[in-house]
């Protein structure tokens, strides 16, 4: 019989042979070259270059940005960083990222969006089931690796099947009822992911990635034409309100404020690169702060103009290759001061996705009203026909030398009890 | 936890690993799943200059299921085995849930486990209580060892360098061979304390043949055969009980399987206790399920 069974598999050896020699392909690649992998994340198709040491869970958070996926142990045991591979769940931290050339993977970012979610993240809400939130994603990706594999699941079974991932609050038992309750609510399985394959990516661009991304961001045509601009619907992730005033009289300003190109120059690090006419334009901007570096390129439309009451509402939305997505809706208005200047304040909400996202929303308001304050120094500036005070993609310097400054203030008085 | 820089190759056929081996000089490691080498190489305990992925050789990635055996490809997942129907290979379906967790099944591979050999890991247990072959290849050609020649030690085995483990050929179960399976850990997923393999073959209520396996012991997977001492015991099985006579009759196997010292986590004198209770209950459960078909 092993004879019989041997000789089956030497058949199929030697046509799988033949087979194979029209794709010898070997892929190799040195410890200190970058290997080309493409995949499909979410649903999209996603190319990342990495080195062979490099970890999936590595180029999913560096190298696209997709930053659901935690890392927690980075050495198998605590199951944060579990995402879907090829329909298993499976550990990031244990796949190289040039393993999976060609599979399809599924981050907690593909399951739902913010307005959409997935029945288990509803249901982890619901429940109380997440405390400080690390271990989330890979509580999501398991659980619906279980309940899409084995629906009908015993409730009494779940504990031992759920102990993949690790919770360091120690919040099991809300963990367990969040997963009971999706498995009671869908006998016949769980329902699949919901943010895979959006025409319109709702995050990061997964395509871009590896070390070509700020170039890549760089060579990015506006050939792409007008993207839909909505206002974003949901809480904002910070409302940031600055007040300044300009020397020049209202009509100076108001100029250089209906002339849009006039005043993208006067925005530091912004660029315009393309008018669509219809008040809509591509625009780049670049952003650099201490050790952060983003870049982003979006779109730009003017939803409001009135000449009358001297404001103008602008809503704009970009992505950063590899930080994650931010819209801002923001109402410009002009006021006429007794001393002939003109009072320029600014509201803007701030809707952040992403690595962004996490930058911290305190930074977040004192980078904006920084950027104001120099936005409206350059109106000023362009109004008397100057160039704006501070080149361009330079601001880096001076927005985190005030920033200090402002911070220092901000402490001595809190020191000194003045306010 | 970042891995030292290393180089990748990935071919895609079973000469071209070898090809791969054999220029890489001795130095070159193979991954499969990774489930076990990752976290080696995330530790910086293995700092393997190149890394030779045998997951994507199409020769290796499949299950033969044969009439009375089935062969496991090297690039065969865990979960894959798990998930199979029909295999009728028990002892195996009843150890693959106690590896990890359902997540390093998904990429863990049966012969990653049996080639990596770490003496509390349940799958080379299983394959020396069954008698499995591994098929090996290397630039001498190719040879099979029976499961108990090819573990030496522990992470030790036959393997040479520049040599592959193809795959393994496992026996299906046969009329009147009951299996049984049991493991301590602290949690599930954690290494066994002490795991127990039995296999017990009856003709009618006599029984033939009882072998106890054990890992997390020794060096290596232990099997001892049990015939004569547990035949008398087993034979009073239908009645309550008698899994505590057979593990009292199995104090002599305990001590000789458990060869390692104890731990922090557990005395040899645990260790040894649960040899026997273990043991005791999966020799019964074991006779129980080789006469299933007779009262069927």
């Amino acid at each position: 019989m092993t004879l019989l069974l041997d000789q089956a598999a030497s058949v199929v050896d030697r046509w799988r042979r033949r087979r194979e020699d029209a794709d010898t392909a070997v892929t190799r690649c040195e410890a200190d070259e970058l290997l080309r992998v493409d995949l499909t994340v979410n649903g999209r198709p996603a190319t990342v270059h990495v080195a062979p040491r490099v970890t999936l869970a590595d180029a999913l958070r560096d190298h696209l940005g997709l930053t659901g996926t935690h890392l927690g142990c980075e050495h198998g045991v605590c199951g944060l960083c579990t995402v879907m591979v090829d329909g298993d769940a499976a550990r990031s931290c244990l796949i190289l990222a040039c393993q999976v050339d060609g599979s399809e993977v599924v981050t907690v970012e593909g399951m739902g969006t913010p307005t959409d979610l997935h029945p288990l993240q509803e249901s982890f809400g619901a429940h109380h089931a997440l405390q400080c939130g690390f271990c989330t994603p890979g509580q999501i990706m398991s659980a619906y690796d279980l309940l899409s594999s084995e629906p009908g699941i015993e409730a009494a079974e779940l504990p031992d099947r759920l102990s993949g991932v690790l919770c360091r609050c120690t919040g099991y038992r809300n963990i367990v009822d969040a997963v009971a309750d999706v498995a009671d609510r869908y006998p016949q399985g769980v329902p699949g992911p919901r943010n895979c394959g959006h025409a319109e990516p709702r995050l990061p661009r997964a395509t871009l990635g590896g070390a070509g991304t700020p170039a890549t961001l760089e060579a990015a045509e506006a050939a792409s034409g007008p993207a839909e601009i909505a206002v974003p619907s949901g809480e904002p992730t910070a409302v940031v309100t600055v007040d300044t005033h300009a020397e020049a009289p209202i009509d100076a300003i108001w100029e250089i404020i209906e002339d849009t190109e006039a005043l993208a120059t006067c925005l530091p690090g912004a660029e315009i690169i393309a008018d669509f006419g219809d008040d809509q334009y591509k625009g780049r901007m670049r952003v650099s702060l201490g050790p952060v570096r983003l870049a982003f390129l979006g779109d730009v439309k003017i939803l409001e103009r009135d000449d009358a009451t001297h404001r103008v509402k602008v809503i704009g939305q970009a992505a950063d290759a590899s930080s994650g997505d931010v819209a801002a809706v923001v109402d410009l208005t002009a006021e006429s001061r007794r001393d002939g200047g003109t009072d320029l304040r600014a509201v803007a909400e701030l809707h952040m996705v992403g690595r962004i996202a996490q930058f911290g929303r305190g930074l977040v308001n004192d980078v904006s009203t920084d950027m104001f304050h120099q936005f409206a120094a350059n109106i000023d500036a362009a109004s008397r026909g100057e160039a704006p005070v501070e080149a361009a993609p330079a601001s880096a310097l001076s927005i985190v030398f005030t920033l200090i400054r402002s911070r220092i203030k901000a402490l001595v008085r809190r020191i000194t009890g003045r306010n | 936890m970042k891995a030292a820089p290393f180089s990748y190759v990935r071919p895609t056929s079973p000469e071209g690993v070898l090809a791969e081996l054999s220029l890489a000089e001795g130095e070159a490691k193979i991954i499969a799943g990774g489930q076990s080498l990752m976290p080696v190489l995330a530790m910086r305990l293995g700092r393997p200059p190149t890394l030779v992925d045998i997951s994507r050789v199409p020769a290796w990635q499949s299950i033969d299921v044969g009439t009375h055996e089935v062969r496991i490809g090297a690039a065969v997942r865990q979960r894959a085995v798990e998930r199979h129907r029909d295999l009728r290979v028990p002892l195996l379906s009843r150890a693959l849930p106690w590896i990890g967790h359902r997540e390093i099944r998904s990429r863990g591979t049966v012969c990653g486990s049996l080639a990596h050999a770490d003496p509390a890991s349940e799958l080379p247990a299983v394959m020396v209580t069954l008698g499995a072959r591994l098929g090996i290849t290397g630039p001498g050609g190719d040879r099979e060892l029976p499961a108990d020649e090819f573990f030496r030690g522990a992470m030790t085995t036959a393997l040479e360098p520049g040599e592959v483990l193809r795959h393994v050929t496992v026996p299906r179960a046969r009329r009147g061979q009951g299996f049984g399976f049991a493991e301590m850990a602290r949690r599930h997923g954690d290494f066994a304390l002490v795991g127990i393999t039995t296999m017990v073959q009856t003709e009618g209520d006599r029984v033939v043949r009882a072998l106890l396996g054990a890992f997390g012991v020794a060096d290596r997977p232990r099997l001892l055969d049990v015939t004569e001492t547990v035949a008398e015991p087993l034979r009073a099985a239908e009645e309550d009980g008698a899994s505590a006579a057979v593990a009292e009759a199995l104090a002599d196997a305990a001590r000789d399987l458990v060869t390692t010292g104890g731990d922090k986590h557990a005395s040899a004198g645990y260790r040894r206790r649960l040899v026997r209770v273990l043991g005791g209950r999966e020799l019964v459960a074991a006779f129980r399920d080789s006469r299933k078909g007779e009262s069927r």
